[in-house]
């Protein structure tokens, strides 16, 4: 099977009811209240109708503002958040760098928390304990690794959580912004390495306001504008016509 | 069936997440996991002193029924309150990697699981000691009881994981729900004193007087758990296997809204 990303009219609704008020005192508060002219919280149509194909080989760019759609189109990809229309069809396995702090055992030690995130990837105890030092020297925190994790700086914590999902191949990329990462040194390194897993990936996809960065490693250009799709070609061509937009506005 | 083969890929990040937690749970306390056993027991003598006197009963035979009634009731409790919070307490992984989310309920019972497994030592300790003489094969029978909390708690969990996700007051529900159950089951109190009363019904039709009685039955008689024993129990599990079934058919995939 090839691997591939195929959608068509893809349609997104985040749910209102998972942030409106629910508690006794709101409904009390709209007993009360029935002439309200307070707009009701409605569902967020964070996608509108995108129809796409991305073939094995490819290196795509995704630009837009905040709030253009970008982290939730890349979720939807790897299957996190479910689509309420159209059909969503992505062939290989998947790789996705998203908030990178995020998910960490505090009590355990560095270590035991490589085998933790190396376990939710799909590796398997003996696997991990091959990438183990690997992993170690990457993150450059010395005897910490040992330590809880609760006691590392949110730097570190990057860095660890870096090193461990970088360390592991897939055949679909997912990246959003994980480059402005960590120190100075660190981001050189980290740079490379991702370089490195681009080249071994088939497909990226890559979200970012790092055009240098993004006309470097992209081919094509995808520009999201409040959750349209309204741009698809080369990456220079997407990047002067994020450019330009951003201009007339 | 695809769900149940990805629960099965990731066994080992669950398997070890349990582990993990058993781990932390203990960590830098002396008696450590000790206090599995060291807990109930002392419940126990102090429960079993105070209700021989209240009941007439000899407290030497009482107390493994109450020790019996306490490790099952607190695996019950224990094992609904952190798997209804478990999808919560998950939602960094679930925000990042698309996995079963029953695993995050799993790895709360197993966590339990392994507790009640300590638990238990004290129970067949006492038992052996006190009454030897209820050493027999239905003993084997009394093993059953670990298969069958776990397919009893981990659906019904999980269904109560999906509601908590939106829902945010179950577990505070689930507190006064369990103590309503409590009170009207053989837990500590003896299941003669509830006939006695005319309360038949509680006992008979209770599954929770059933699923004690597949401990009771060998543990404190030296006798097999009934055919009826067994065929509640699996009611149950049936029952609450078909809601999480149905709950999860809607709900799996909109939880990571809500989180």
């Amino acid at each position: 099977m090839i691997n591939q990303i195929l959608l068509d009219s893809v349609n997104l609704h985040y749910l209102s009811a998972a942030f409106k008020e629910r508690s006794i005192k709101a409904l009390i508060g709209r007993v009360f209240d029935i002439n309200s002219t307070k707009e009701r919280v409605q569902d967020i149509h964070a996608l509108k109708n995108i129809s796409l194909r991305i073939d094995p080989g490819e290196r795509v760019g995704l630009l837009g503002s905040n709030g253009a759609g970008k982290s939730t189109f890349l979720k939807m990809i790897a299957g996190l958040y479910p689509t309420s229309s159209g059909s969503r069809i992505v062939n290989g396995t998947i790789r996705a760098l998203f908030d990178l702090s995020l998910g960490f055992e505090p009590d355990a030690s560095g270590r035991e928390n490589i085998l933790y995130r190396g376990l939710l990837l799909g590796l398997s105890p003996k696997e991990i304990k091959n990438l183990e030092e690997e992993i170690i020297t990457f993150t450059d925190i010395g005897e910490f690794i040992d330590y809880p994790l609760k006691t590392y700086s949110a730097g570190m914590q990057v860095r660890l959580a870096f090193a461990i999902s970088t360390a592991v191949h897939g055949d679909i990329l997912l990246l959003d912004e994980v480059i402005g990462v960590g120190d100075l040194q660190f981001l050189e390194k980290a740079k490379a390495r991702i370089s490195k897993i681009v080249e071994r990936s088939e497909i990226l996809i890559l979200a970012s306001h790092d055009l240098t960065a993004l006309s470097s490693i992209c081919s094509r250009g995808i520009v999201l504008d409040h959750g349209n799709l309204v741009f698809d070609s080369n990456i220079d061509e997407a990047i002067n016509f994020y450019k330009n937009r951003n201009i007339t506005v | 069936m695809n769900y149940i083969k990805n629960i099965w890929i990731t066994r080992y990040f669950w398997i070890n997440l349990a582990l993990s937690d058993i781990r932390s749970k203990w960590r830098r306390s002396f008696f450590g996991v000790l206090w599995t056993i060291i807990q109930p027991l002392g419940m126990t003598i102090l429960l079993s002193v105070v209700f021989s006197k209240i009941f007439n009963t000899d407290a030497t035979s009482y107390a493994p029924y109450i020790l019996s009634g306490m490790i099952v009731w607190e695996f019950i409790t224990q094992a609904l309150m952190s798997g209804s919070m478990s999808f919560i307490q998950a939602d960094a992984y679930i925000k990042q990697y698309k996995t079963p989310l029953a695993i995050y309920t799993l790895r709360a019972i197993l966590t339990n699981l392994i507790t009640l497994l300590l638990a238990s030592i004290s129970l067949i300790t006492w038992a052996l000691i006190t009454n030897p003489q209820n050493f027999n094969y239905s003993w084997f029978a009394a093993f059953l009881i670990y298969p069958i909390l776990l397919l009893i708690s981990w659906p019904l969990s999980t269904i109560l994981a999906y509601l908590t996700a939106r829902f945010r007051d179950i577990p505070y529900a689930l507190t006064l729900a369990l103590q309503a159950v409590w009170f009207i089951s053989p837990v500590y109190i003896q299941d003669t004193v509830f006939r006695s009363s005319g309360l038949n019904s509680l006992i008979d039709y209770n599954p929770i007087y059933h699923l004690l009685e597949i401990v009771r039955a060998p543990i404190l008689r030296g006798s097999f758990p009934t055919i009826e024993n067994f065929t509640y129990c699996i009611i149950v599990i049936g029952i609450f296997f078909l809601t999480a079934f149905l709950c999860g058919r809607q709900l799996e995939r909109k939880v990571i809204f809500y989180l």
